[in-house]
């Protein structure tokens, strides 16, 4: 198996709402693709049904060799998501999360991989703190060790960057350079050019449907720009 | 990692979570102590002849049920807050053990509070009657009551959680679902207090029919608890 990701004819619906239509793709292993579409372009909708949070109104996927509905309780230990959302609990300390959520991942010496994981998002000097004290940064950081913490092979990023000041956009950027090699990333972004750098695989999507699914060399920057503009033009229109 | 293991997982975390912010416990601990005035308010102008025995029962189950209510709709809300029930949906486990989990910590926490509030009932209004001596039997129609009512209500929660209106909501499907157990609880409640000839017969066929409604109740929301969560 060399794909990472075969999304065929995937749709989700809520109510008479269609967020995510007949949308089909491929994700060969350890590629990056960056999801771009304007607001309401249903990637947000795609990423949760690739994280198996939303279960498709129809279509089928595979994930890792593994059925995004069958087999969706396996195919959790080996998908990392980070939402708009820090899915973190304010009460307790940076520390007291990540070995809560690594157990549950059932993470080998889970102790062992939060320090690791808090050194690497250069928490460590505040991890006995609530983060409820946290600013926005450094729960999006915490989010980003949250999702390593099982050694995913799949990320799945809903604009990650969102909340990070410079440093920690910085320390994100390692992080995604330092574990790219062996991984699959899956990433939505409303920052063309920096989303663009990062990509090797570009998709474009506008009111739920796919507009453009292009490997980054065969398209130039300035044309994907252009075709972006012109999607999310119909999108408003 | 197992299913024992994962269940202890998640109720550490909601013991700890709690311990630390004291959000249900004071919330529910509060509203209690509030129903207790309004009953103080409300029992002083009745009659000197009123057995209030007869109905502590009647208000003790009155007091479990609103108080309940309030901590159910709180269980869930923070989960909700900071997107943390996703990060539970995320983790590779069955659902089933977030619901037995989740019912376990709302069962402990209404024992918590009834541990306060019920002996405050006795001491506000029963102080000047004698109880039957049979009045610690009081204990098990306490303890099934809350696990239904913890069972229930978590599945409900569940289902009301992405609802508008959900306290409504919540108020209106909880009440009638969970009515035959309150029914058996505030019988066997009031018999033992009471004492009255013949209650043992009563409060042990009340007993059956909340242990019943716990045992179908339970097997029923576990095995739907899947499919409401995923929904």
């Amino acid at each position: 198996m060399t794909d990472a990701i075969v999304a065929k004819g995937l749709r989700k619906a809520f109510g008479s709402r269609v967020a995510v239509d007949d949308l089909s793709f491929t994700l060969p292993k350890g590629r990056f693709l960056v999801v771009f579409g304007p607001n309401g372009a249903g990637k947000t909708t795609l990423l949760r049904m690739l994280s198996t949070l939303s279960r498709p109104s129809a279509g089928s996927a595979n994930i890792l060799g593994l059925d995004l509905i069958e087999d969706a309780q396996e195919l959790r230990r080996h998908i990392g998501f980070i939402s708009h959302a820090p899915m973190l609990y304010p009460a307790l300390s940076a520390s007291e999360n990540l070995l809560f959520f690594a157990r549950l991942q059932g993470v080998p010496n889970p102790q062992a991989r939060v320090k690791d994981l808090l050194d690497a998002v250069e928490l460590s000097h505040r991890s006995l703190d609530p983060v409820s004290t946290f600013s926005r940064g450094m729960l999006q950081r915490c989010s980003i060790a949250r999702a390593l913490l099982g050694d995913p092979e799949l990320l799945l990023l809903d604009e990650p960057y969102s909340g990070l000041d410079l440093r920690a956009a910085d320390i994100f950027d390692q992080l995604l350079s330092d574990h790219r090699a062996d991984r699959s990333i899956v990433m939505v972004s409303h920052d063309l050019q920096h989303g663009y750098d990062l990509a090797d695989q570009l998709l474009l999507m506008s009111r739920g449907k796919l507009l453009l699914s292009a490997d980054k060399d065969d398209l130039p920057f300035d044309e994907f720009q252009h075709r972006f503009r012109a999607g999310a033009g119909m999108a408003v229109g | 990692m197992g299913f024992f293991e994962q269940y202890r997982v998640l109720l550490r975390k909601d013991l700890t979570r709690e311990f630390r912010s004291k959000e249900m416990l004071s919330s529910m601990g509060i509203y209690a102590l509030l129903v207790l005035v309004v009953y103080g308010a409300a029992l002083s102008q009745t009659s000197k002849g009123l057995d209030i025995l007869q109905m502590s029962g009647g208000l003790i189950w009155a007091l479990i049920v609103f108080t309940s209510m309030l901590g159910l709709n709180r269980s869930f809300a923070f989960e909700k807050e900071q997107g943390c029930l996703e990060g539970i949906l995320l983790a590779p486990i069955d659902r089933s053990t977030i619901f037995l989990s989740k019912a376990t910590s709302n069962c402990l926490f209404l024992l918590v509070v009834e541990l306060i509030t019920v002996p405050l009932f006795a001491f506000f209004f029963l102080g000047g009657v004698t109880l039957a001596p049979s009045w610690p039997l009081i204990v098990f129609p306490l303890l099934l009551g809350s696990i239904g009512i913890a069972g229930v209500g978590t599945l409900l929660s569940t289902i009301t959680l992405e609802t508008r209106g959900k306290d409504v909501l919540l108020a209106v499907l909880f009440v009638p679902l969970l009515f035959p157990l309150v029914y058996a609880c505030v019988a066997a409640t009031t018999g033992c207090m009471v004492g009255s000839e013949g209650f043992m017969t009563t409060y042990l066929r009340s007993l059956l029919l909340a242990g019943g409604y716990d045992i179908i109740m339970l097997s029923l929301s576990w095995a739907l608890y899947d499919f409401v969560i995923s929904a």
